[in-house]
């Protein structure tokens, strides 16, 4: 090799089943180095749009919209120069911020001085209208040939102004044309459609409890989206003949499951969309079921590949060899065992949120006793917190719980938002 | 299938009309032979065999299409490189290796090499044996890989330089190292496809060995005396060798370092667990793939045994398995040796390559 591979694929698995076994489990670790990352040459080019909720509860503190403004300067500042770019003030509608017409701007110190000036002029009024936001950023975005497209989306509200089917059908519209981080201020934002958006663009979501935390939120994600070196890549798994995939689910940094996102590349390898790859670390977990195999035989269960444009950028083997060893076929792997938790641990937060919203007091108590329990044994300390914001802990390791009677709606939707994060195992707590 | 698709009478792959000879397992089409030896590039007189054979046809679906890695593009089974039993036989030289009893694939390879003489100058055998880690994916990929690269390019550069075969052993380990790392593909993974190595080179003054790890040669005096010592034999070392059969090489394991370091003698039995674990290998996560030579000068006739743990493990002893080496043709030695490691269990894969001190002028 002359130069440093920048990506770099790593499987981790117990390979040995009993006999008569069928399903394989791996996690797949994909890395894109900085080192070879900016060996690799030029960035590709970027285009980004910032939609801003401008509805009326923004005004209500003040401080959303006074931060929401200085977080636009200060993504408008993070851009190079170059990028394409534009600011949509969010309401029941979706109106261009600058430049004054649909379309996008590229940035330079002009540019961005008048974007930010166009900025402070912002107001709070009227409604929100979320799908109409996304659709004005996909008409932006559209027929642009910039390769790495993102966008940020704010908004401080329930999406009131349009329906829930509205939503839905503009995410269909807009899912693999441009990634979008979703952003909650204030009090009165809904997790879940945070979520909805960020899944299905691809980014994450998240909330801000102070309306302060803006600036810096919004420099990190434009600096990740400038930070981009692939554009777009696809993990893509090769399967052996009368073999099903169970799952296919991204599980770090945050659970998204990917199965139902597969298309068909030929019968036996599938492509799950990824999105676009900076210096950063994913994890993957796949499980399949193969044809049981006879003990001793060796079988290439699944060939996962990180790909963009056709190209493998990395690869990794998952293998099943089937033994009458029961000290080997037994043998669990950390990791797979970890994510396992951890993606129980995301559901389970969301329907114990669901139950108590829907006033079912035993299915949500049990569902977050056992959200406790896992967060305990997992050492996710930031939901076990988010989590004892919602329920009194009686004792963690055991899951035994009440829910609290008085909770501030905020500590719900947090829980529920950043419920889809996930920590890795530590290293010292990995067996061989 | 279609019509006009024909098949090897002896392996079964596909051939093309009008080929003359198989180009999987080399039979002569046109006179029903088998597979000639094969000679290196520029040197017609130099023939070597080695055990290797990649299958062209899927065991689990008879699929004929493998990704790099060797696992079938249908159904995913590996890709079987070797026979379970093979026998290679150049009249003067011999060797054999069978699967065993216990394993599902044989991971052993071996290869025997000859540099016939000629004008009055003696002729050079070689053997090599390449034991594939049992505890690596894929590790026959590696043996095999390993075996065919090291033969060609120990007689290449014996013909160069016959006088310096620890030089030709360098090049063959290089050789061997390079084609086991390739073996791992694209994706070498956490535990890539290993092999040890040991290979002997026998001269009409010397015999010299090199290793890799903890397969091993034996010297065996032939005939061998009625009072050989039973005891273990010293330490592999530079020297001379007579009438106590000795083993010349010196395990790369933690329990061969030990004995290096003056602990139990080498030839003791080969230690399962930790003791036996290998210190070093050929393989794409090898560091250290340099062999460590061996040279010793024989003062009358004898045999050198190239062998894997599969046979060693019963007659660990270089007086228990010079007893146990009948005389014979070297091909009937082989056999002979082979069917001792099954009849006595055949825990692991076995090879042997013999090889007769002197070597035949002829």
């Amino acid at each position: 090799m002359t130069q440093p591979a920048a990506f770099t694929a790593e499987v981790f698995q117990n390979q040995y089943l009993p006999a008569g076994g069928q399903i394989v489990d791996a996690v797949v670790t994909v890395t894109a180095s900085g080192s070879g990352l900016s060996a690799g040459g030029e960035a590709p080019s970027a285009a980004e749009v910032i939609m801003v909720d401008c509805s009326g509860s923004m005004a209500d503190p003040a401080t959303k919209m006074s931060e929401a403004k200085k977080a636009c300067a200060v993504a408008i500042d993070t851009l190079r120069d170059g990028v394409a770019f534009a600011v949509v003030a969010g309401r029941h509608d979706a109106r261009m911020v600058y430049p004054p017409s649909a379309t996008l701007a590229v940035a330079n110190p002009l540019t961005r001085g008048a974007a930010k000036d166009a900025v402070t002029r912002l107001t709070a009024s009227g409604g929100t209208a979320i799908g109409q936001w996304l659709s004005l950023a996909n008409t932006l975005f559209a027929g642009h040939p910039a390769e790495v497209k993102h966008a940020i989306m704010l908004t401080d509200g329930r999406n009131q102004h349009e329906t829930p089917d509205q939503l839905a059908a503009t995410l269909r519209n807009c899912e693999g044309r441009f990634t979008c981080d979703s952003r909650g201020v204030g009090a009165d934002w809904v997790a879940t459609e945070l979520r909805q958006v960020a899944s299905t663009l691809l980014g994450t979501a998240d909330g801000l409890e102070d309306p302060a935390e803006l600036p810096a939120a919004f420099q990190a994600m434009t600096q990740q989206a400038m930070g981009k070196a692939v554009a777009e890549a696809a993990l893509r798994v090769w399967t052996p003949a009368g073999s099903s995939i169970r799952f296919v689910k991204q599980v770090f940094p945050q659970v998204e499951d990917l199965t139902g996102r597969r298309v068909d590349v030929s019968p036996r390898i599938g492509e799950y969309p990824t999105g676009s790859w900076g210096a950063e670390s994913r994890d993957y977990h796949v499980s399949v079921e193969v044809p049981a195999g006879g003990v001793g035989e060796e079988l290439l269960a699944a060939r996962v590949s990180l790909v963009a444009n056709g190209q493998p950028l990395a690869q990794s083997l998952v293998l099943a060899t089937w033994t009458d060893d029961t000290a080997l076929s037994t043998k669990i792997n950390q990791r797979v065992a970890h994510y396992t938790g951890q993606a129980e641990l995301a559901s389970v937060i969301q329907e114990g949120l669901a139950a108590r919203d829907a006033g079912d007091v035993p299915t949500a108590t049990a569902k977050l006793g056992r959200a406790v329990q896992l967060a305990e044994e997992s050492g996710h300390s930031d939901t076990a917190k988010l989590l004892a914001k919602v329920v009194d802990v009686i004792d963690a390791p055991s899951g035994t719980v009440r829910l609290k009677p008085k909770v501030a709606g905020v500590d719900a939707e947090l829980a529920n938002v950043r419920s889809v994060k996930t920590i890795r195992v530590k290293k010292t707590e990995e067996g061989s | 299938m279609t019509a006009d698709v024909t098949r090897c009478p002896h392996c079964d792959a596909e051939v093309h009309d009008g080929d003359r000879y198989c180009e999987a397992c080399g039979y002569d089409l046109v006179t029903g032979t088998e597979a000639e030896a094969q000679a290196p590039a520029g040197a017609p007189e130099a023939r070597w065999l080695s055990s290797g054979r990649t299958e062209e046809v899927c065991a689990g679906c008879g699929g004929s299409s493998f990704g790099d890695e060797g696992y079938c593009d249908g159904c995913g089974r590996r890709r079987a490189t070797g026979h379970d039993h093979s026998e290679l036989d150049l009249d003067v030289i011999a060797a054999a290796s069978d699967i065993g009893h216990r394993h599902r694939h044989n991971e052993d390879a071996v290869g025997i090499g000859l540099l016939p003489g000629g004008g009055g100058r003696p002729g050079i055998v070689a053997g090599v044996v390449c034991d594939g880690v049992s505890s690596s994916d894929r590790a026959d990929a590696a043996s095999y890989a390993a075996v065919d690269a090291a033969v060609p390019a120990l007689l290449d550069a014996l013909r160069e330089e016959p006088g310096d075969p620890g030089r030709a052993l360098e090049l063959a380990a290089g050789a061997a190292q390079a084609a086991a790392a390739l073996a791992a593909g694209t994706d070498p993974g956490t535990n890539p496809p290993s092999s040890t190595f040991v290979a002997a080179v026998v001269t009409a003054e010397a015999v010299t060995v090199g290793w890799v790890g903890d397969s091993r040669a034996y010297w065996l005096p032939d005939p061998l005396p009625a009072d050989a010592p039973t005891a273990a034999a010293r330490p592999a070392g530079e020297g001379t060798v007579g009438l106590t059969p000795v083993c010349l090489t010196a395990d790369d394991s933690v329990a061969g370092r030990a004995a290096a370091a003056g602990g139990p003698p080498v030839g003791a039995a080969h230690p399962a667990g930790p003791a036996g674990a290998l210190v070093r290998w050929l393989g794409a996560d090898a560091t250290d793939t340099a062999p460590h030579l061996s040279t010793v000068r024989p003062t009358g006739p004898g045999r050198v045994l190239v062998c894997s743990d599969g046979l060693f493990r019963y007659r660990p002893e270089p007086a228990e398995l010079a007893a146990a080496t009948p005389a014979g043709t070297p091909m009937e030695v082989a056999r002979v040796l082979v069917e001792l490691a099954l009849a006595a269990g055949g825990e692991d894969n076995v090879s042997v390559a013999v090889l007769p001190f002197p070597p035949p002028v002829a």
